[in-house]
């Protein structure tokens, strides 16, 4: 019997993954021991413990590479993957301080929500440093169960199982879409390494003519394209994000897109950069098609839960706007723009979910009649957020879009970016119509349930602060996007 | 810089500054009205200083030729984008107009505005700031940033302190905006890609790009959308149907603001950024320009004459004015382009002034149809006195400010389009009879309902007269004016 | 006759798994499901991967069903109307059918053949070093760190069904 060569282990590059997991199960444990109405002590150790994963991310921020690479290359922890993972801890942070008074308010503080977003945002980080497509997948397993189970954590509301259960049979739906894609693929080139299948591609020029190499990589796209909400795979994300308690609906509007986007990009980049023509003709439709069915469709919407479900349809049409463009600019585009759609978008959620009170989620737009009025500065923030959402600058939103469109003129795609930018204006108005009724219509309601704890103020404010300072003076995160693009 | 202050600086955010002073005072309107109003006689004794001194000035060092005044700082190094202000005649002329018609919007809205004071006067301040951005910025994205700040406060004004369809109107305006300068964002990237392609060195600086060589297609497609943001502003002929709503439904500080200042933003911005980037692109829209604007002169007066309130009135004659500045602009001639920077200044003084008065009417009486009114020169001759002052100076009465723009700029034009001139003409006899028909409506035919009416206070009496030294200085001794404008207007048609 | 037998297994999988969707009868579903997962584990054996099938079998078709059926029947679910869900059948059926023909057209036209790429191993390999220690073997070695992710995800999914079922949490 030979002996086991092990591979190079490397727990550096995946030391965020391993911190969180790790918080997590010990979570699990101390959650035993808390009783119900202290439940959120364990947010705050969570957030202690998200704290603690900034070390390693930022410590492995421009390490030499025999060091981003672990597991005999199953992972690369490289500045992409690690600003990635900044955005998802900076996602579930924000969710997790927002988290306790609303699960308190409509009596699911079950402790068990902690663990489950670190682990899902463990999940996040494997899709996004990993490079061998059986670490993709399980990552984006390990999301999905967990907020599959996130989505339907208010067990006694229906609407909230109604989304976990959607969640889950088309969640496992385009799960299996995109692992047939990947066993196709594995078929077609012997490997599961992003690598070895780039390297494949490159020694057989002849595999485009093989419909299982074809049929395979499509397979996947479609897979990633169900996570990343784009149209016409998007019908799911309304209902859910509807459903699902509202601080996970920002949770899930964000991480998971982020990550999917993180995936979706290596794998195609790099796997495939030789039919980087036939890929983007695809992704420019689906981008165009995404775009205008999530601004169309929120146009109509009254509930505003939905409205921001089918903007963030919206939103991630422009973003695959700087995917189809494909380049340097394009891409550090698409790592910004998540970065600041991460504060914008949980932040609005987070005003959304005060005005809210048990039993009465007071979702309508009409419900935001004179909220300006009787909270000025809730209202300011709501308004920087649904401006930056709008693009509209001095908002970090702005810059993001400014960013994905440079990109996409430069790459030639002028005809995207102008449908992209007329996608923009009519966006403008959904979103406006929120301030009409927060500035225009006299209150009806008095508002006087709300209550700002100091866990949601901290939220809102470095939310606010994520928007305004990468909008006015966006240097400084702009140099590190494009020092995170991997080639 | 000047003595090392950064004069240009300070004027851009000084208003932005007084807005967030107004917020300790929120709960007292007392305060809140002088404090804003403090802060824009400030604002325009500053304005008014730098032209007293304007002819001891220095060519900045290392600004484009005329631009006196100028600064320079880095900011988003990544892309090329600085922060770059400086300041020539025309800018000049358009500060101390912002400045001027701001004092004015924020006296009107003295007694009109009850609720909400204090976010009315932050608006207006930080809409002012974004207006002063735009007048100075040299660079396009920090160009851009500030045309788009200066959208949300008009939005609100229009939508919280509007009356009747005021939601409709302030999202019409809002979006009509958006959608024409996010083309204009495109246009503004594809400058940069291509002079960077060209020289390899990336910038959004004004004077870099103007040198830039676009192949004689792509440019009139940059054109076209530089023009459609700026045309929608001005409000160009068929671009221009979210202007009678927005004026009409806005309080009057709203409609002084976008008659005086927005509408200038947009002819600023042709003369400025679509002209200069795209030579050989605008000289071919020429023609197109020309037509607009004579149309939008006709067109606007005819409309005019067959409105039954005032304030649409006044809105749809701003498109007639609107016109001849742009009628200018499209000749393109040193002569025509000075006045028509003149027409735009008289155009905020006159057409601000109209609409100050409209809103006091409509403070008084509650209504502002024509037909409700009737022999106020016996009641209220002060007012009376000061409308047809204002209704004349509109309508183009020589010795008064509107008639000595139209003027020059028909003089101007004419070597180059005569027939646009020639029809031009009638543009300006049609507002005659509109005037006179709404003068002798209102302040001469016997009275239709009794109308408890009180001449104007003092305050208003104040307001009014600055207006109108105002609108006699600029007709019968535009001089100065001029003098300003020949340096920058000669280097922009490239005849200095 | 390896082809022939395949297609009789195919035909089977398939057939049966049409039937776990169309029974009325949750038990008559259960049941087909087993039938699909036994096809499956005789598609593991002329993979050559006996050790996967037996797992098929044991985990599966034995452990797994039974308590689906055991569940069932604890439940005592009646008949399903099974009308409620039938708004889409026809939309449903022909893109279906459309997409069967687009695939039927795609893979026949043969251009290239569907010969994929061989990977380290071959029967000889398996029949030398044996199926089941080729497995461990790379579930240690260059599939380690899937392997510890499924541990994770299994405490995840445990987590999740206690807090989605257990009645007081």
């Amino acid at each position: 019997m030979e002996t086991l060569a092990m591979p190079a282990i490397n727990f550096a590059a995946i030391m965020p993954e391993t911190i969180l997991s790790a918080v997590a199960m010990a979570l699990l444990l101390v959650n035993v021991f808390v009783r119900s109405e202290q439940k959120a002590y364990l947010g705050y150790l969570s957030l202690i413990g998200i704290l603690v994963t900034f070390f390693p991310i930022v410590a492995g921020w421009n390490a030499p590479v025999e060091l981003q690479s672990g597991f005999n290359g199953a992972v690369l922890q490289d500045n992409f993957s690690l600003f990635f993972k900044g955005i998802f801890l900076v996602s579930a942070a924000l969710s997790i301080l927002i988290s306790d008074q609303y699960m308190q308010r409509e009596g699911c503080n079950h402790g068990e929500l902690y663990p489950l977003i670190l682990l899902a945002t463990a999940g996040m980080m494997l899709m996004a440093s990993g490079t061998d497509l059986m670490v993709i997948f399980l990552g984006l397993e390990l999301l999905s169960v967990a907020l599959y189970v996130l989505a339907g954590f208010n067990r006694d509301k229906l609407k909230s199982n109604e989304a976990g259960l959607k969640y889950f049979l088309l969640g496992a739906f385009s799960t299996g879409f995109l692992l047939y894609g990947m066993a196709l693929t594995f078929g077609a080139t012997g490997t599961t390494k992003i690598a070895g299948i780039a390297a494949y591609v490159a020694a057989n020029p002849m595999i485009t003519g093989n419909q299982m190499f074809l049929v395979g990589m499509l397979l996947m796209g479609v897979g990633f394209s169900f996570k990343i909400a784009a149209a016409p795979f998007h019908m799911w994300t309304p209902d859910v994000y509807e459903g699902a308690p509202t601080p996970m609906t920002a949770f899930m509007s964000v991480g998971p897109k982020a990550a999917g986007f993180a995936a979706f990009l290596r794998v195609f980049m790099i796997a495939l950069p030789a039919y980087k023509p036939e890929w983007s003709a695809l992704l420019w439709v689906l981008a165009v098609l995404t775009m205008t069915v999530g601004n169309i469709t929120a146009l109509f919407q009254q509930d505003i839960k939905r409205m921001l479900a089918y903007s963030s349809i919206a939103h991630a049409g422009y973003v695959l706007v700087g995917f189809v463009a494909g380049n340097a600019v394009g891409t550090a585009g698409i790592m910004f723009y998540m970065l600041s759609y991460a504060f914008m978008n949980i932040g609005a959620f987070a005003i959304i979910l005060l005005v809210g009170r048990k039993g009465e989620p007071n979702n309508n737009v009409a419900d935001y009649a004179g909220f300006g009025f009787k909270h000025p500065l809730l209202g300011l923030a709501m308004s920087i957020f649904l401006f930056s959402l709008a693009g509209i600058p001095p908002a970090a939103g702005f810059i993001g879009k400014f960013y994905i469109f440079s990109g996409a003129i430069q790459a030639g795609y002028i005809w995207l970016a102008i449908i992209g930018v007329l996608n923009s204006a009519a966006s403008v108005y959904y979103y406006l119509r929120v301030m009409v009724f927060m500035y225009m219509k006299d209150p009806v309601e008095e508002f006087d349930w709300l209550k700002v704890t100091p866990a949601h103020a901290l939220c809102l404010l470095v939310a606010v602060a994520g928007v305004l300072i990468p909008g006015i003076v966006p240097g400084y995160l702009l140099e590190l996007a494009q020092k995170a693009v991997f080639f | 810089m000047v003595n090392g202050y950064p004069l240009l600086t300070i004027l851009v955010f000084l208003p932005l500054a007084g807005a967030l002073f107004l917020i300790p005072v929120w709960k007292r309107p007392e305060w809140l009205r002088r404090l804003a109003l403090g802060a824009g006689v400030v604002e325009l004794a500053l304005a008014g200083w730098l032209t007293v001194r304007w002819q001891a000035f220095q060519q900045a060092p290392g600004a484009p030729a005329g631009f006196l005044l100028w600064e320079d700082l880095p900011w988003i190094e990544g892309f090329g984008i600085r922060y770059t202000v400086g300041m020539d005649g025309i800018s000049l002329l358009m500060v101390i107009l912002t400045a001027f018609i701001t004092v004015i919007a924020l006296a009107v809205s003295w007694r009109g505005i009850r609720e909400r004071v204090a976010l009315h006067y932050l608006l207006i301040l930080v809409m002012e700031s974004g207006i002063m951005g735009v007048f100075l910025s040299l660079d396009l994205i920090l160009f851009y940033l500030f045309w788009e700040v200066m959208l949300v406060p008009m939005f609100l004004l229009i939508g919280i302190w509007g009356h009747g369809r005021r939601i409709y109107s302030a999202v019409k305006f809002f979006l009509y905006t958006m959608f024409g300068s996010l083309l204009m964002l495109l246009a503004i990237i594809g400058v940069y890609l291509v002079h960077g392609s060209e020289t390899g060195s990336y910038t959004f600086a004004l004077p870099a790009l103007v040198n830039t060589r676009i192949a004689p297609d792509l440019a009139g497609w940059l054109f076209a959308a530089f023009l459609l943001a700026f045309a929608i502003k001005v409000p160009l002929f068929p671009l221009h149907t979210w202007l009678p709503d927005a004026h009409t439904d806005a309080p009057t500080a709203g409609s002084v603001l976008l008659a005086g200042l927005l509408l200038k933003t947009g002819a600023y911005g042709i003369i400025r950024f679509g002209y200069p980037l795209f030579p050989q692109a605008a000289a071919s829209f020429a023609p197109l320009l020309t037509v607009l604007a004579v149309v939008g002169i006709i067109y606007g007066s005819w409309v005019a004459y067959a409105q039954t309130d005032m304030k649409r009135l006044v809105a749809y004659s701003s498109v007639g004015h609107m016109g001849f500045v742009a009628l200018g602009i499209a000749a393109w001639t040193p002569v025509s382009l000075s006045g028509s920077v003149l027409q735009m200044v008289n155009h905020g003084v006159t057409t601000g002034a109209l609409f100050a008065l409209v809103g006091m009417l409509d403070e008084r009486a509650e209504t502002r149809e024509i037909a409700a009114f009737g022999g106020l020169w016996g009641k209220i001759p002060l007012f009376s006195a000061f409308f047809l002052l204002f209704s004349m100076a509109s309508a183009g009465l020589p010795g008064l400010n509107n008639f000595a723009g139209e003027f020059i700029i028909l003089a101007g034009s004419f070597r180059v389009s005569p027939l646009a001139v020639v029809l031009a003409f009638i543009g300006i006899i049609l507002p005659l009879v509109y005037t006179v028909r709404l003068v002798q409506q209102l302040l001469f035919v016997t009275e239709r309902q009794p109308l408890a009416l009180a001449d104007i206070s003092l305050r208003e009496g104040g307001v009014l007269a600055v207006l109108a030294l105002a609108a006699i200085y600029l007709g019968v001794h535009p001089a100065p004016v001029l003098d300003l404008l020949k340096v920058p207007v000669g280097l922009l048609t490239g005849t200095p | 006759m390896e082809t022939f037998f395949f297609a009789i297994v195919a035909l089977v999988a398939i057939v049966s798994g049409m039937l776990v969707v169309k029974c009325r009868n949750p038990i008559n579903s259960a049941l087909s499901l087993i039938v699909t997962f036994f096809c499956l584990a005789t598609f593991y054996v002329m993979l050559e991967a006996p050790f996967m099938a037996a797992i098929q079998v044991i985990v599966y078709a034995g452990a797994i069903m039974v308590l689906i059926v055991f569940v069932i029947m604890l439940l005592n679910l009646r008949t399903e109307t099974g009308s409620r869900y039938t708004h889409a059948v026809t939309v449903g059926t022909i893109i279906g059918v459309l997409t069967l023909i687009e695939i039927v057209y795609f893979f026949s036209g043969g251009r290239s053949g569907l010969t994929g790429a061989t990977g380290g191993l071959n029967t000889e390999t398996i029949e030398r070093v044996g199926h089941t220690e080729l497995i461990g073997r790379s579930m240690f070695t260059d599939f380690l760190l899937p392997f510890e992710i499924t541990s994770l995800l299994l405490l995840v999914a445990i987590v999740g069904a206690v807090v989605l079922a257990k009645k007081k949490i």
